[in-house]
């Protein structure tokens, strides 16, 4: 076929020179004239060449519908307009323009040369195949779980034999009631057997219908409502990594309503996120026992109860990944449990982190905790190991050696453990100085010194960039958008990102600002793209000495022999490192 | 058109104003003034003579009866 390509404009003609590209590559025939020729020239061009297709393009512009009109009327009278087919391209062209001015077809923004190529050679169907098609991956795909250094195998298997060992005799309130939950769920009425393992709180709502403060029913039509909103909502999948195939986004939720939750998620993944991680209210994980039925109340996190968790479950598109965060509190085994119930994919473990941070007792959650893997192998749901504890100050070594004991003790039961570091300008890296002129070379160091250890997923997170955000939208975005890109170069597997409204205390998260950071995340990997961020030399130093500061972390705990007394001792980290062992649930672990 | 907001109103502006202050009780007064209650400033930045601000309205808080969950109509 034959082209006119015409740029109906003093400067520009981008597009045209890559349609040009495209359609000399393909054979077709092109005359690519300058900008600024005189629409005369061009008709008398037409009138000699006689093309297929005339493809005019024009920018923004005073008078550029009057412009478009004229030139038609040109070709009109030339004789040309039922001899040549007429397309006009540019940002401000919509269809309707196009069709309204005359032109038998128009391309505006964020058309791909893709789609005008498939339009001029009649393959209009093509758009179909240009559409994005978002699958759900496996994070733990392709991943050995083996210890390299023998040195540092000896010792987690040490660790890690000493748990098993010392949990086998002992129970707790939570894995009774984990017990009794799954006979409920199979149909059994053990209501009153289970409600002897839970507080007053639960009991209360159980038996004198009584509610927590705040906590609000949600009725049966706001449900259906709400089910019928879900199902009208359309959106077309969007993958924000570019030409990445690395690191799938997660985006955090929890704003303690799930029908709001449910918007936020929407959004999230209209604007491309890949996943989900469902947060819980604090005091839920200090309560003995689970709440039951659609409940929302006005404070951070999501009440975990099966029938909130199904309704998140509905309204997620079929492609996000779904975790449901079980890691802290007195309710980690159940929550596992409702969580596969629910269909989510993912969940997270770590007695470490979970026991240093002021949560549940350091004993009651090694109980817990190795129950809680095994459920997490037994409905195959991969679980992330955050190591949050540096967020009060405890240095990485410490936090990262407790990480790979969950992860190997979780290996060990068979369940699927994913590293989560954290990535960003912690406590532990302003008190030593870590990053004088940078914020990349501690992070690098930390997935080095991973890597060197274990081959095992890495999701850094939770999430990235955190307290370096600020209130301000913009350097909010620009900081996760930097560390997601730092995560790219990387190749890391997964990120979770903060919204911009991360370091605002006196509200709700709004949806507004979780789009803020996935559009400057989008730009951040779009980017870089394949490129890759350069550390200093400081990175590899940074990295011998976390690896050595994990070796030497689980040499004492080791050598202790008891990993719970080395929770309270501060082997994994000290109290004036900010590591203060839990109290929730002390006491209560029994043998058994 | 407010029934389908789904959480907040967010303003950015640069006001004219002698202290971080000053701009913060302006942009509060004049988002209640518009009729909206649940106010706040999320960032505020001044520098000599501008402050630039970001007012919030939340329209819905978590735990709310959402409007548009009955079709926009609030029935």
């Amino acid at each position: 076929m034959k082209f006119v390509l015409f740029p109906l404009d003093p400067v520009h003609d981008v597009a045209l020179k890559m349609l040009n590209r495209e359609l000399v590559k393909r054979k077709h025939q092109v005359i690519l004239l300058p900008p600024d020729t005189k629409m005369e020239e061009v008709i008398e061009l037409c009138q000699r060449e006689m093309p297929d297709f005339i493809m005019v393009s024009r920018t923004v512009g005073y008078g550029a519908a009057e412009l478009l009109a004229r030139f038609i009327d040109m070709l009109d009278a030339a004789g040309l307009r039922d001899k040549c087919k007429v397309v006009v391209g540019g940002k401000a062209i919509t269809k309707e323009l196009a069709a309204e001015l005359g032109y038998d077809a128009g391309f505006g923004e964020r058309t791909s040369w893709e789609e005008v190529i498939a339009y001029v050679e009649g393959r209009q169907m093509e758009k179909e195949k240009l559409k994005v098609k978002k699958n759900k991956r496996d994070i733990t795909q392709g991943y050995t779980y083996r210890v390299h250094e023998p040195t540092f195998k000896q010792l987690l298997d040490k660790i890690t034999d000493q748990i098993l060992d010392w949990v086998k005799d002992k129970t707790s309130p939570a894995i009774e009631r984990v017990k009794i939950r799954e006979r409920m769920l199979e149909g059994e009425d053990l209501i009153e057997e289970y409600l002897k393992f839970c507080d007053e709180t639960v009991v209360s709502y159980f038996k004198k219908n009584l509610l927590p403060k705040k906590v609000r029913f949600i009725t049966r039509e706001e449900s259906k409502k709400f089910d019928q909103l879900i199902k009208s909502l359309k959106l077309d999948d969007r993958i924000l990594r570019h030409t990445l195939d690395k690191p799938l986004v997660f985006v955090q939720y929890g704003t303690g309503c799930p029908f709001m939750d449910a918007m936020h998620i929407k959004v999230s993944e209209a604007w491309g996120a890949d996943g989900v991680l469902h947060f819980d209210p604090s005091w839920g994980a200090r309560c003995e026992g689970l709440l039951e039925g659609l409940l929302a109340h006005e404070e951070d996190g999501s009440i975990i109860t099966l029938e909130n968790l199904k309704l998140i479950k509905s309204s997620l598109d079929v492609s996000t990944l779904w975790c449901v965060r079980a890691h802290r509190g007195l309710n980690t085994p159940e929550t596992i449990l409702l969580a596969a119930r629910a269909g989510a994919d993912l969940t997270k473990i770590n007695m470490v982190y979970g026991s240093l941070n002021g949560g549940t007792d350091p004993e009651r959650l090694t109980v817990d905790g190795v129950y809680a893997l095994k459920l997490a192998a037994k409905y195959n749901l991969p679980f992330d190991i955050p190591t949050n504890e540096e967020l009060g100050g405890v240095p990485a070594p410490k936090a990262f050696a407790g990480m790979l004991v969950v992860a190997h003790l979780g290996v060990k039961l068979n369940a699927k453990p994913i590293l989560k570091p954290l990535f960003c300008y912690s406590p532990d890296v302003m008190i030593n100085d870590y990053m004088k002129d940078n914020y990349i070379d501690y992070n690098v160091a930390k997935v080095i010194a991973l890597r060197q250890i274990m081959d095992a997923p890495i999701w850094p997170g939770e999430p990235i960039g955190f307290m370096t955000h600020t209130e301000d939208r913009i350097q909010s975005a620009m900081t996760t958008a930097l560390h997601a890109a730092l995560a790219s170069s990387l190749r890391l597997d997964a990120i979770t990102i903060a919204s911009t409204d991360e370091a605002y205390a006196r509200g709700a998260i709004t949806v507004s600002a979780r789009i803020d950071t996935l559009r400057a995340i989008a730009e951040a990997f779009r980017f870089f793209g394949q490129a890759k961020i350069e550390p200093t030399k400081r990175a590899e130093e940074y990295a011998q000495m976390i690896v050595n500061g994990i070796y030497e972390t689980l040499e004492k705990v080791a050598k202790r022999e008891d990993f719970v007394a080395s929770l309270y001792e501060g082997l994994f980290g000290t109290r004036e490192e900010g590591a203060n062992p839990g109290r929730a649930g002390r006491g209560t672990v029994r043998k058994c | 058109m407010i029934d389908k907001i789904i959480d907040a109103l967010d303003v950015e502006t640069t006001l004219l104003a002698k202290s971080e202050e000053e701009a913060k009780s302006v942009a509060i007064q004049y988002f209640k003034s518009l009729g909206f209650n649940d106010v706040d400033v999320v960032f505020i930045e001044h520098n000599g003579f501008a402050a630039r601000v970001r007012l919030r309205a939340y329209i819905f808080r978590p735990g709310d009866k959402y409007v548009w969950v009955f079709g926009g109509d609030g029935k």
